[in-house]
């Protein structure tokens, strides 16, 4: 008698097979999948490629600035990149859709370059300061300020947040 | 066998291809993912009219697994001979497509399409049940154009 109360709820509750392929899969919020690069948050740090445990991210010189390769068909969803990159470049997406044909297989890469810029100061050329890594290195400042800042290389930065005459800033 | 109507056998064996799987040096994560799709009735591989068979020449669908280590690469080659033609060859996992985190190790062979002809990749760490249904009706729809 006890398997009653079990058979009624098995028949209420319905069929517990997903309809995938013939219908949506269910994703999970955070599941980690294929990896986003944002080439406008990129600082060029290439700690990316130095932590990547499967090689899948490298850079590669171009004249104007580097080119940011990541290949889908080497990268285990570890997630170490987005966890080492402090300028919020690098995202997990939930997209999982990843199966492809042989012909496809050195397609699937997220490529994007990122170009060098000059600084607003002295003209040199310099790494571009994206604004999630600038908001976090002077969390005082104004959006303005942060952004006159980003514009400066590193040298002008530093003179020019500098206290100067021996003052505080 | 078929002398009158040859395509009925084809039109018969194109709606139920049989999965083989080999394990070519790989951690089983894939494995076990390969496993649960056909084992658990949540992702139930077997509506798309496939199921696992046991030995090599009853395989239809080829899938395989692992960066293919050198002990186990002449063993995984005769084992793909064996298989009848014709046959459909899916990657299950970043190991046998790319070498995965084993990649330039002394102890690999390959990325496996060197030795192999390989239709699907099925990328990831392992690929979600799903992502291997998937894979598995693009090879699907592909052994029905061979057939």
């Amino acid at each position: 008698m006890w398997f009653l109360p079990v058979l009624i709820r098995n028949l209420l509750k319905g069929p517990s097979t997903e309809a995938f392929p013939f219908g949506e899969a269910m994703t999970p919020k955070k599941m980690r999948a294929r990896i986003a690069f944002d080439p406008e948050s990129c600082a060029l740090c290439r700690v990316c490629a130095r932590i990547c445990p499967a090689g899948a991210i490298q850079f590669e010189k171009r004249p104007d600035g580097l080119e940011f390769n990541l290949w889908h068909n080497s990268c285990v969803f570890c997630g170490l990149c987005t966890l080492y990159c402090e300028s919020e470049g690098l995202h997990a997406t939930g997209d999982w859709h990843l199966s492809h044909p042989q012909s496809e297989k050195y397609d699937l890469v997220e490529k994007a370059t990122v170009k060098f810029q000059k600084c607003s100061k002295c003209g040199k050329q310099k790494m571009p300061a994206p604004l999630p890594l600038m908001a976090k290195l002077y969390p005082g400042l104004s959006a303005d300020e942060i952004e006159r800042l980003r514009a400066m290389c590193p040298q002008c930065r530093k003179a020019e947040t500098a206290p100067q005459d021996g003052g505080t800033q | 066998m078929n002398a009158q109507n040859p395509s009925l056998l084809s039109r018969l064996s194109s709606k139920s291809p049989w999965l083989y799987r080999i394990n070519a040096g790989s951690c089983n994560g894939c494995d076990v993912e390969l496993a649960t799709t056909a084992i658990i009735p949540r992702y139930d591989v077997e509506r798309l009219g496939c199921q696992y068979c046991g030995s090599p020449k009853h395989a239809d669908i080829v899938l395989i697994t692992g960066p293919l280590t050198i002990r186990v690469k002449d063993k995984v080659l005769r084992l793909y001979e064996e298989i009848p033609d014709p046959k459909v060859t899916v990657a299950v996992g970043v190991c046998p497509i790319s070498g995965g985190v084993f990649r330039d190790s002394y102890a690999i062979a390959g990325p496996l399409d060197n030795f192999i002809p390989v239709d699907i990749n099925i990328p990831g760490c392992p690929p979600r049940p799903q992502a291997i249904i998937e894979g598995i009706a693009k090879a699907i729809a592909i052994w029905q154009s061979r057939i």
